[in-house]
């Protein structure tokens, strides 16, 4: 393994990204455990800055540290281990991603990881788990590109009788470059969009005098309900970005704290381009008045979204998590098997999977419409606007509703936690489960579920497992025989 | 039968069986699982896998230099917790790197050792395969006697669950920061203690040399030294150089940065320690000397001993202990403040999550926590807010900025007037006086008021009550009472023979009945009122009663006009303070309706013929409030403890504050909880008001509440008019003759009873002795005992004396005597045929709904436009109707729920106006509407 290996370090192959904002990433890195040498960095990416904040020595000492104890590895197979340092003394969070991987023969451990300044934790936190979904998956791709490579090097050498193994062994680079400029450009867009933790009632649709004052009024209740049905995340498109930036931050009212910092407001002249796993995230639409979005990062997200328009005021939502899970499982695992049975790059492009596995024929129809009606958002705005604006009166009042939202939530699962007996027993009595906790209405169990989705992940696809495609009301129907 | 859609779900999943999609070339190591859960027993609930401990624990750990890794201790430290871990292991995982690598030592061109005082680090790792995920905070201790000085620790929470970690990642920073602090306090404490030993043994090394140098030198006359002469003096300097590198230390960890003890939270101890070197080194001339010496100073006197000047290092004894090393005091509080993180995050993760997001909510809402949020909770809330904002205390009014732009206390009652929150009686209300006038007012009543000449008319009020069949209420809230016109409250005062309403004992010969009048006096808001005027709150109704002490407090109703008669009235004796004096609706019954009786001057004759008076009081000064209130209460107790112990925390949950004492007695009365009893024990010192039982603090009480009134609904079908009786603030009197199946009861039905302020709950567990028609006032649920004997027979008698105006459960006949209640919200609140399995389940459910109420009554309280003529024309009917209509529309309630929503705006009202709220009691209510009778 040696023989591929880079010379060592400071020699090590560095990628400068240029960013249009201001880059809270110091840098990411790519190391490998080397048999002989121990730790060893492979590869740097780090945004093209004047002040450099972080040496390349620096970057490889802290990059070597992410895989110091990894020799005691001792993890299942197939695992992607998450890393997470705070490390005061050189003032820098790291976060590594760690895992195995065969790469020409020999199994090594390799830990792929990007550094922030520790006085960026708070605003890194928030994100932590949409970064590391994505360089999750982006592994799991390159641990089969590194696995593949070898397969073609050993036919290579046999067939040329050349080692051409230098070349071979930067490959996998290029595709994990593909993820982490997108993360680096994604951390650079929340820097100066994100939306703020604390949202002033008044820069909202709540703050009007009546209801239908900003928006139509059905309009409203479908997009807040449909936001709370699909967990809290949703995509607000339109043209005019004023009217974008006041519904989401109307719909980050309906986050907590964490979530909204995991939110994006939408640019003011040019658009973003939809990030998967934000919660709530504003888009513009460009100049033909149409926005495209990406159907595999749509489907990669970790909970169903909404899709609101608020240019001809529609909302349109995705299947509950329990489908959503399902599908985006499917998904994922088609693509690794096309990309495993893909026998060149251009194969290998992201978004061709579903053309490339034949056996894979998704439902691109997975925006539906809200179907399922609740009152709890209904009475909630019905209440709402009978209250003065420019007071605390609405904020309490939504802090009331929030807060009875999250105990039925929690008493919906622990209503399942005490039927099931913690899971050991399959969940059969949801129709009771809807006349006892008040959640008869189709849309209420609908919001309430996904709350405690987000508290309780699994907990949909605990309850309607098997059956994956029957939806809450088809599963009701079939309990009530 | 099933139709079409009904088997798509199977028709699909066995589509999907069959599905090709078993791409077989890709090994599954690469792959994702279709399903989240699907491993055999995986669950939301299952450990992601199988890991060998059973919960939760704290692992500190070492990298000793003459072994390594090694795990020191674990807490909890019970064996049963990490089960089979494998915790040497884990430490060996733990501890292989060191992540604060920086330089400790001779640095190159420094003739002494540094000390760095190098920042902890956290990490966050995992072992997939054991199941164990872990929070590692590394930390250094100085030990004289290490390598490099340095010893390397680590403080590590194991969990089975990943993301309970890194969502925790902060809160759990915090807190193991401050133990850490806490320890390395100790350390550097502990060290400077070591280096100074060391250097008075290097003194006494060097003196005991010297001294034998000298011999030497003087026993030498050869003119040369001999080797041993030399070998000595060559000690000494090793000596001498050893003393330089010591002192150079010891000022090194006296010279700590003071600025990194101020940037960080540390434990108690450690504060008071930093605070008391503060307050010493203020009285001596070098401060900075003095506070590091006295932190580091060794205490005990220390005997000098001979050592070898070379440093020994220790590879071949025993290292010194974490304890040793840390100082026992802050040990033992670094011991604590770990429990207390084990304690903290112990659990399921969604419970740790939704208490904060509960916790993050409930602050936004001041206005509403009261009526039915857990005290503590509440409590923690108002100190923290007391803390941050302590020269503002207004500000914890909600909406302080918008007092001033849009007045809703001002909405709500300081306009023109009132409407009954039932049907019959409207009560008029009228501006309020200033405060000047109000003075002056209250000098002339002062010196003209006549108690005997008022209590005649008071007496009046009880009379002539006579069954209707309709519904009457009455409802004066004191606090609207403070909108007086001018004309009417001079007029009131100086004319003795006023409707007023005199705190004393009155009598009341209705003649009837099932109905009932609904007289709501509530306590003034402090806010809209002069201070002078603050005294008079207690009120209630008497009705044939006698009072020891003539003491207590009591609204007289005067039904008519009538003369008073004295046979009626005798056992109505006045106060003993007549400027004690209470405000209330008087109305005087007439064709069925109350109308007021009064002086022409102080009635207001509306078209209808229902007269309402404003409420009317007088001034007091404040301590004779303060001298009546607790005679009020020794009142009732006296009756009360003839029978037991219940003094006046329980009687008036204001008095909770006031009297710790008190309160630790009143708390054996509850020693069917023990828990409870003990940890109030641990708290009556502090203002946390957890004493009270009903207060539910504990998971275990809520648990067993929550239980109770399971059990409760279940077992009898009239669960819902008893439960609403609570909810409408209707007193609901639990009868029984066995204490512990009534204190049962009462203990569960209280988590319906909404509180009047921030500190108990109005919640009488047990009573022997008959009940006033003042423990109607204070208590909105009681326990009462039944008794055999003859003296029982007086508690039944004043029971059923009272019956009309609240509703009485006797658990022993399994009757309920109360109002008829129809509306749909109690039968979600508690329905007989709930599968919930669990008081904890319940519990929950019944928070949320009352979370669901409360926010109904907030929204009615503060609508801007409902309680306000929309224009001058506007009459009050109108304005009722459109009240009822709102109800009924907008908030969606029906029939006797409307009921409900309207008492709890009222408290909210009241809780709203009040500048300390909680203080007084809100009301005292009596329904005029026929009671019903129920058996199982």
């Amino acid at each position: 393994m040696s023989t591929l290996c880079p010379p060592p370090s400071p020699a090590v192959a560095k990628t400068e990204i240029a960013l249009s904002g201001e880059s809270p990433l110091l840098a990411a890195t790519f190391a490998y455990w080397d048999n002989i040498l121990g730790p060893r960095v492979r590869h740097i990416w780090a945004p093209k800055t004047e002040q450099v904040l972080l040496s390349d020595g620096e970057i490889t000492f802290l990059a070597n540290h992410t895989l110091n104890g990894e020799i005691l590895r001792n993890a299942e197979s197939g695992a992607i281990d998450v890393k997470f340092f705070v490390l005061s003394e050189k003032g820098v969070i790291i976060v590594s991603l760690i895992f195995d991987g065969n790469w020409n023969g020999d199994r090594s451990t390799y830990g792929l990881s990007i550094i922030l300044p520790q006085t960026e934790l708070s605003f890194y936190l928030p994100l932590h788990r949409v970064c590391v979904d994505r360089l999750t998956h982006i592994i799991r791709k390159g641990r089969i590109w590194m696995h593949k490579e070898r397969q073609e090097n050993v036919q290579k050498i046999i067939l040329e009788g050349t080692e051409r193994m230098e070349d071979q062994g930067q490959s996998i680079i290029p595709m994990l470059t593909g993820e982490v400029i997108p993360v680096m450009e994604l951390l650079s867009s929340m820097k100066s969009h994100s939306v703020p933790e604390e949202i002033d009632i008044a820069d909202t649709v709540l703050n009007d005098d009546d209801i239908g004052d900003s928006c139509h009024e059905g309009f409203l209740l479908n997009a807040i309900s449909s936001h709370l049905q699909t967990c809290g995340c949703s995509v607000v498109v339109g043209s005019s970005a004023e009217k974008v930036n006041k519904i989401v931050r109307t719909l980050c009212l309906f986050l907590t704290a964490a979530e909204r910092k995991c939110s994006r407001l939408c640019e003011a002249e040019s658009s973003f381009k939809y990030e998967s796993g934000l919660f709530v995230q504003g888009l513009l639409k460009d100049s033909t008045g149409s926005f495209v979005l990406p159907f595999r990062q749509v489907m990669y997200a970790p909970y169903p979204t909404t899709h609101i328009d608020v240019d001809v005021n529609t909302v349109k939502q995705m299947p509950p998590c329990h489908e959503h899970i399902y599908n985006q499982r499917r998904y994922m695992r088609s693509e690794l098997t096309a990309f495993w049975r893909a026998t060149s790059e251009e194969d290998m492009a992201q978004d061709t999977i579903i053309y490339t596995d034949e056996s894979f024929t998704p439902d691109l129809n997975i925006f539906q419409d809200v179907l399922h009606r609740d009152t709890l958002v209904k009475a909630f705005l019905d209440q709402v606007f009978q209250l003065k604006p420019g007071l605390s009166l609405r904020s309490t009042f939504l802090a009331q509703f929030l807060l009875v939202l999250h105990r039925k939530a929690l008493t919906l699962i622990k209503y399942i936690e005490d039927d099931t007996q913690k899971g050991k027993k399959p969940f059969k009595s949801l129709r009771n489960l809807k006349i006892d906790l008040d959640l008869t209405a189709e849309g209420d169990l609908n919001i309430i579920m996904a709350l405690a989705e987000k508290i309780k992940p699994g907990l949909h696809s605990f309850i309607f497992g098997r059956p994956f495609y029957t939806s809450v009301q088809e599963r009701d129907v079939l309990m009530t025989f | 039968m099933i139709s079409a859609p009904d088997v798509v779900a199977f028709t699909k999943e066995e589509e999907y069986e069959e599905e090709p999609y078993n791409e077989p070339a890709l090994p599954e190591e690469y792959s994702v699982p279709l399903f989240p859960f699907a491993n055999q027993g995986a669950n939301p609930w299952s450990k992601l896998s199988g890991a060998k401990f059973s919960r939760d624990f704290i692992l500190i750990s070492e990298f000793s230099e003459q072994v390594g890794p090694q795990p020191l201790l674990t807490i909890p430290n019970d064996t049963k917790v990490f089960g089979t871990f494998d915790l040497n292991y884990f430490s060996l995982r733990i501890m292989s790197v060191d992540y604060q690598a920086s330089f400790v030592g001779h640095p190159p061109g420094s003739a002494y050792p540094k000390l760095n005082f190098v920042e902890d680090s956290k990490v966050v790792l995992g072992d997939s395969k054991e199941g164990a995920f872990a929070y590692v905070h590394h930390l250094t201790l100085y030990d004289l006697e290490a390598r490099g000085f340095v010893r390397p620790f680590c403080m590590a929470y194991i969990s089975a669950d990943q993301h309970k970690i890194m969502q925790q990642f902060q809160e759990l920073s915090a807190e193991f920061s401050r133990a850490s602090e806490c320890l390395k306090t100790g350390n550097r404490k502990a060290f400077a203690g070591e280096l100074e030993k060391k250097l008075k043994d290097l003194d006494y090394t060097r003196t005991v040399l010297h001294t034998e140098t000298e011999i030497q030198k003087k026993a030498n006359d050869k003119g040369f030294y001999s080797s041993q002469a030399i070998e000595k003096a060559n000690e000494l300097a090793s000596v001498e150089k050893s003393i330089i590198e010591h002192q150079d230390l010891l000022k090194q960890i006296r010279s700590y940065p003071h600025r990194k003890l101020k940037g960080c939270d540390l434990c108690p101890g450690e504060m008071e320690h930093i605070q008391d070197q503060a307050s010493q080194a203020s009285t001596t001339s070098n401060p900075d000397e003095s506070a590091d010496t006295d932190l580091y100073t060794c205490r005990p006197a220390y005997t000098p001993k001979l050592i070898k000047a070379k440093s020994t290092k220790c590879f071949d004894k025993k290292l010194k202990t974490l304890e040793e090393l840390c100082d026992t005091e802050y040990f033992t509080q670094t011991l604590t403040q770990l429990s207390h993180i084990e304690h903290m995050f112990r659990g399921d993760l969604c419970y740790l999550l939704t208490s904060q997001i509960d916790r993050a909510l409930l602050k936004q809402q001041h206005i509403t926590n009261f009526l039915f949020e857990d005290f503590v909770e509440v409590d923690d809330r108002m100190v923290e807010k007391q803390e941050s904002i302590p020269s503002k205390p207004s500000q914890d009014r909600p909406p302080s900025r918008s007092l001033e732009e849009c007045p809703i206390p001002k909405v709500l009652i300081s306009v023109g007037s009132y409407k009954s929150s039932v049907e019959s009686v409207l009560i008029k209300m009228e501006q309020e006086l200033g405060d000047e006038e109000y003075k002056e007012v209250e000098v002339t009543e002062l010196s003209s008021f006549d108690p005997q000449e008022n209590l005649d008319y008071l007496d009046m009020d009880m009379k002539g009550s006579i069954s209707s069949g309709e519904s009457i209420e009455v409802l004066g809230m004191e606090k609207s009472t403070s909108v007086l016109s001018k004309s009417d409250s001079q007029a009131s005062l100086t004319v003795p023979l006023s409707p007023q309403v005199v705190r004393s004992k009155a009598v009341s010969h209705r003649t009837i009945s099932e109905d009932s009048i609904e007289v709501l006096s509530t306590c003034p808001s402090e806010a809209l009122i002069p201070d002078d005027f603050k005294a008079s709150y207690p009120s209630a109704i008497n009705e044939e009663e006698s009072y020891p002490d003539g003491n207590e407090g009591a609204i007289h109703f005067q039904a008519s006009i009538s003369p008073p008669e004295l046979g009626e009235t005798e056992e109505g004796s006045m106060e003993n303070t007549p400027s004690q004096i209470d405000s209330c609706c008087i109305g005087k019954e007439s064709d069925g309706q109350l109308v007021l009786p009064s002086s022409p001057a102080h009635t207001h004759s509306d078209e209808d013929g229902v007269v309402s008076s404003p409420p009317q009081r007088h001034r007091q000064k404040d301590q004779g409030f303060r001298v009546d209130f607790s005679m009020e209460n020794a009142s009732p107790s006296s009756r009360d403890d003839s029978c037991e112990g219940f003094p006046a925390y329980e009687l008036d949950p204001s008095h909770l504050l006031a009297n710790r004492d008190i309160s630790k007695t009143s708390l054996d009365n509850y020693s069917d909880t023990t828990s409870y009893v003990s940890s109030v024990a641990s708290t009556s010192s502090d203002r946390i008001p957890s004493a009270y039982p009903a207060g539910l603090s504990s998971d275990r009480h809520k648990k067993r509440a929550g239980q109770n009134a399971l059990k409760f609904i279940r077992q009898y079908p009239f669960a819902h008019p008893a439960i609403y009786s609570l909810l409408s603030g209707r007193t609901l009197v639990v009868l029984g003759e066995d204490e512990a199946i009534v204190r049962k009861l009462v203990t569960a039905l209280a988590i319906f009873v909404p509180s009047y302020g921030c500190y108990a709950k109005p919640v009488k567990h047990w009573a022997s002795s008959p009940l006033h028609i003042m423990d109607f006032q204070k208590w909105k649920l009681i326990g009462l005992q039944r008794v055999a004997s003859p003296a029982g027979a007086g508690t039944l008698h004043a029971l059923s004396r009272y019956s009309r105006y609240t509703s009485i459960l006797d658990l022993d006949n399994k009757t309920l005597r109360c109002p008829l209640y129809r509306g749909t919200l109690v039968p979600r609140l508690a329905d007989h045929r709930t599968q919930i399995k669990r008081g904890s389940t319940y519990y929950l459910h019944v928070q949320s709904m009352l979370t669901q109420l409360c926010s109904k009554a907030f929204v009615y309280t503060f609508c801007h436009h409902l309680h306000l003529p929309t224009h001058d024309k506007e009459t009050e009917e109108l304005l009722a109707s459109r009240q009822a209509s709102f109800l009924k529309l907008t908030l969606g309630l029906v029939n006797e729920d409307v009921r409900v929503v309207q008492y709890l705006a009222e408290l909210l009202k009241l809780h709203y106006m009040q500048e300390s709220p909680g203080t007084s009691h809100p009301m005292l209510g009596f329904d005029y509407v026929p009671s019903f009778l129920y058996k199982i």
